[in-house]
């Protein structure tokens, strides 16, 4: 098991660093002039060419980029001073860069950003599984009737409709022309500030993201159940007298769990890495929504964080994935 | 073959006849012998579902191919000289040029858009034009990517396909609309000024499109062909010293036809739908009409001019629909184990 898991990690730190890299390269190699988004916004838009090789040079794309990589990971781990223009900016660990329009380290922007993109993930993915869930169970337990088809084919027809088509009709019809009781404005407070508007703001985003999520868990956990139902141990806990309840939700429920709990990690972790469509539907000031206002912007950092931050969040969650799967289901054997 | 054998017929006869008929019978006798892809040709004849949606799809199609002279019947153009002439002064468009406070005109037979004064359906005829030829474009280039990658890791195996398996797996990780958010401000600072800006963009978002899709075909692909290198006739072509690629092109290729329509069925909607959503995020499509477009402008006009946003919505909607439900209906006909 130990051995197992100290895989598991290297494999990730592995995949971690070769991403990080593969972004790192992107933008070094991608932009014709990389420094030209920061000069223009230092010189109010008078960018000339002996500026702009000023800034490139500044901000380190004459060097090779083995060795900039190597300022990126260690600003990321111990912080780093940035000059631009004269001005030393400390920033701290983890330094991701300095923004090209605010100036301002990108990490202390995105650390106001990460709790409304959380938020929405938690709130979002727990009624993936609160809806999802018992919505399969009840629907395996009658399976054949006309309840179930009907729920089959609606949620079939549910989840082939775009998301953010979906969104964007739930939120023009209860949050522009109809008002729903106990759903605020949709935005995001901090839940430090006022719980109540915090969560009256993000409620129908959860509202939205957990019924089109749910159509998905509904079908996987109904699959799974009416598997688990014909297993010969289902049988057998009939047979010695268990009730229903007991045979429904000890025996079969905790084994047709199992894969939807996988499914779940991976969820959680891509919602985590962005919501961007939630975001900006809902104009919560997530992640997401910074990242697309950067790009509007062409703020490469900030787009640059925000990929690096996606990527940890899905490899982190994979990870836990991985290893939650090897404790949850007793077949599974790591030698 | 007489009407007694069990096989093709036995299929043919569930799949194509009601049952009760005399198998002696003239209709019987001509259904004996058919191709597979006749069997499931009948099939799909007889879905009235699939039919339907097929309708949508070449009307879609239509509407694609034939945007330009579709334009030029209707008299519309995406082009607006003094837009202001069209316009109230909160943006809205005047009375007389349609809804949401006039009523039909021919000259603008789904009014114009508010803001820009743009014909609405001059640019949804683009929109659908450009939205297909992307996601067809996309579809054909993850198609070629997977199924040559599935090849090649299913039948050689070993280290090609551990390698070729990694590399899906590190693309699966990877959340697509990121990488268009990452790959978009990147493409427009180093093309901007480029004359050919427009078509770069559309390239990158092919190649986007594409580089996130190709995985779930690879996969599939590679079990397909994983089940069939140990097929007597595989071996049988082996033993004969066929060369790899031959092997792989007129043995293994002609047998993965189905699962390659049915697999391009379901993405080409997906890729309808997912070409719209990044326009709508303002980092797809920017400098041609794209439904998603449409879908953001129509947001902050929602309250009084309804259909503006209604009119990429439902052809998005009902697009995305109907391939999805006629791929899934292809399975069902192509699938020799479903017998209805």
């Amino acid at each position: 098991m130990f051995a197992y898991i100290v895989k598991r990690l290297l494999a990730g730190l592995v995949v971690l660093t070769l991403v990080s890299l593969s972004i790192f390269l992107l933008f070094w190699y991608g932009p014709s002039e990389p420094a030209r988004a920061m000069c223009d916004s230092k010189t109010s838009n008078r960018c000339s060419p002996e500026k702009l090789e000023v800034f490139t040079e500044e901000l380190g794309y004459n060097n090779p980029w083995a060795s900039e990589f190597g300022n990126y990971v260690g600003g990321i781990v111990t912080g780093r001073d940035i000059t631009v223009a004269g001005q030393t900016t400390r920033c701290e660990a983890p330094c991701l860069g300095l923004s090209y329009s605010t100036g301002k380290p990108v990490w202390e922007d995105m650390q106001s950003r990460i709790p409304a993109t959380v938020s929405i993930a938690v709130g979002g993915a727990s009624l993936y599984l609160l809806l999802g869930v018992p919505i399969g169970v009840a629907a395996s337990k009658r399976r054949g009737t006309v309840a179930d088809k009907t729920l089959v084919s609606s949620f079939l027809v549910i989840s082939s409709i775009p998301y953010y088509l979906f969104a964007l009709l739930v939120f023009l019809y209860f949050a522009v022309l109809y008002e729903l009781p106990f759903v605020g404005q949709p935005g995001y407070t901090p839940l430090t500030e006022n719980p109540a508007e915090w969560f009256g703001g993000l409620a129908l985003a959860w509202i939205c993201l957990g019924v089109f999520g749910c159509t998905a868990y509904t079908r996987y956990s109904r699959g799974a159940m009416v598997e688990a139902l014909s297993e010969d141990y289902v049988r057998t806990a009939k047979a010695k007298g268990l009730p229903q309840r007991a045979v429904v939700y000890k025996h079969a429920l905790r084994a047709a769990l199992v894969p939807v709990v996988t499914i779940f990690g991976i969820d959680f972790g891509t919602l985590l890495a962005g919501t961007i469509f939630t975001e900006k539907i809902f104009d919560i000031n997530g992640i997401g929504l910074w990242a697309l206002n950067a790009v509007g912007q062409k703020d490469l950092p900030i787009v640059q964080a925000t990929a690096l931050f996606a990527a940890i969040a899905l490899i982190v969650s994979n990870l836990v994935v991985d290893l939650l799967y090897s404790v949850l289901d007793p077949r599974v054997r790591l030698s | 073959m007489s009407a007694e054998t069990a096989g093709p017929e036995t299929l043919g006869h569930l799949s194509e006849e009601p049952k009760g008929e005399d198998p002696g019978s003239s209709k019987a006798r001509t259904i004996t012998g058919k191709s597979p892809m006749r069997i499931a040709l009948g099939r799909l004849l007889r879905d009235k579902i699939a039919l339907v949606c097929l309708a949508v799809v070449l009307f879609f199609v239509f509407i694609a191919i034939f945007a330009g002279p579709l334009q030029k019947l209707f008299g519309v153009t995406t082009e607006t000289a003094f837009p202001t002439q069209f316009l109230n002064l909160d943006g809205t468009p005047r009375a007389e040029f349609g809804p949401p406070y006039g009523g039909f005109t021919w000259d603008h037979p789904f009014g114009v858009a508010p803001r820009t004064a743009t014909d609405n359906l001059a640019f949804w005829l683009q929109g659908a034009q450009n939205s297909l030829q992307i996601a067809t474009t996309a579809t054909i280039v993850a198609m070629l990517v997977g199924v040559t990658l599935g090849l090649l890791g299913g039948f050689l195996g070993g280290i090609v396909d551990r390698i070729i398996g990694f590399v899906t797996d590190f693309f699966l990780t990877l959340p697509f609309i990121l990488a268009a958010l990452t790959i978009a401000p990147i493409i427009n600072e180093r093309f901007r000024d480029s004359p050919n800006y427009p078509t770069i963009q559309v390239i990158a978002l092919i190649g986007v499109l594409a580089g996130f899709g190709w995985m779930s075909v690879a996969r599939l692909i590679r079990g397909e062909v994983l089940s069939l290198r140990e097929r007597e006739f595989v071996q049988a072509a082996r033993v004969m010293g066929m060369p790899t690629r031959r092997l792989l092109l007129k043995e293994l290729l002609p047998n993965l036809v189905a699962p390659i329509v049915v697999a391009s069925s379901l993405m080409l909607p997906a890729f309808v739908a997912a070409e719209a959503g990044l326009a709508f995020l303002g980092i797809g499509v920017t400098t041609r009409p794209s439904w998603g477009q449409t879908l953001n402008q129509g947001i902050g006009f929602f309250d009084n001019y309804p259909l503006y946003l209604y009119q990429p919505l439902i052809a998005i909607v009902a697009i995305v629909l109907a391939l999805n439900l006629l791929g899934d209906a292809l399975r069902d006909a192509l699938d020799p184990k479903t017998r209805r």
